[in-house]
């Protein structure tokens, strides 16, 4: 019997939302992180490891679910060109406003143990996303600033 | 006009058989997304008088505030925009909890984040039993919250005394 018993697909999917986000984040921080430099470098490094970290944990989640994973890209085409330490800050807000939005997603499942997951979740890539942005948001992880009707 | 005919007569006798709503029984109960809705109006309430007074107090601050400030008005108009408001009805604008302003720019901000953190905390508790969507409205509304923990953190760290 797997564990994934009462938690269902929409569950499952979700959490393989979050890690793709989290797969796509690692690999965008490689980009950004080597255009930046000083302080911007050392806070790039910091959050990749983060996204690591949260990585393992969502695969773990997976695999106690009874589910294999979903890989990694070898490559992600970005959302704009990336050439210099302007565009590679808004790459990493961009990476985190990515993360962020799919661990609301978690949050739509009906487990309240997982719905906490996914709001806790997306609390650290809120904060790096202001970080790398310089502003705070109303509703983070809404696209666009709207919100669900 | 409306004119009996053979179909809407049995229907009329029909839903007279029904056991509807009692209009003499008063306002049904709230259900509980609206009363979780309720509390969660009020607490931004809360937070947006710290803030005002705080502001008021301490006006070198308030450029800062000022932006925090706006996103629990954006957050108080979403959570009302949920409530369904009867005719002649409005949901309550009701602030129940004025603490007094600290004595220092310092101590006015580790209240203030303090108050963010109770505020973000609460938002998850509201968590279960809320619908999808409005679970994700309030889990927005707590990392937005966490942000602004962050956020005046460092405006602490600006003004130590």
């Amino acid at each position: 019997m797997h564990e994934n018993q009462g938690q269902g697909p929409q569950a499952l999917a979700a959490l393989q939302a979050a890690l793709a986000a989290e797969h796509a984040a690692v690999y965008g921080y490689g980009i950004a992180g080597a255009l930046l430099t000083g302080d911007n470098r050392a806070k790039a490094l910091a959050d990749w490891q983060s996204h690591q970290e949260a990585r393992d944990t969502l695969e773990a989640m997976i695999i106690k679910l009874g589910a294999t994973p979903v890989a990694a890209s070898p490559a992600y085409e970005l959302p704009f060109t990336v050439s210099g330490a302007g565009s590679a800050r808004r790459l990493a807000a961009a990476l985190e406003d990515g993360v962020t939005q799919a661990y609301l997603g978690v949050v739509a499942v009906t487990d309240t143990t997982l719905r906490t997951f996914g709001a806790l979740a997306m609390q650290p890539p809120a904060n790096r996303a202001a970080a790398w942005r310089g502003s705070t948001a109303a509703f983070p992880g809404m696209p666009s600033g709207t919100i669900p009707a | 006009m409306l004119a009996a005919s053979a179909t809407t007569l049995p229907l009329f006798a029909a839903l007279s058989a029904c056991a509807g709503p009692d209009p003499l029984a008063g306002p049904p109960p709230l259900s509980a997304d609206v009363r979780s809705l309720l509390r969660a109006v009020t607490a931004e309430q809360n937070l947006i008088w710290i803030y005002k007074r705080t502001m008021a107090s301490y006006s070198a601050l308030a450029p800062s505030l000022g932006v925090l400030l706006a996103e629990h008005q954006a957050h108080v108009a979403h959570l009302r925009a949920r409530i369904v408001e009867p005719p002649g009805k409005s949901v309550p604008d009701t602030v129940t909890s004025k603490p007094a302003v600290p004595g220092t720019p310092a101590t006015a901000l580790a209240q203030l984040r303090a108050a963010e953190q109770s505020a973000s905390t609460a938002q998850l508790r509201r968590l279960a039993g809320a619908s999808p969507s409005l679970a994700q409205l309030y889990a927005s509304i707590a990392a937005s919250e966490a942000t602004h923990v962050t956020a005046l953190t460092a405006l602490g760290s600006q003004n130590p005394g």
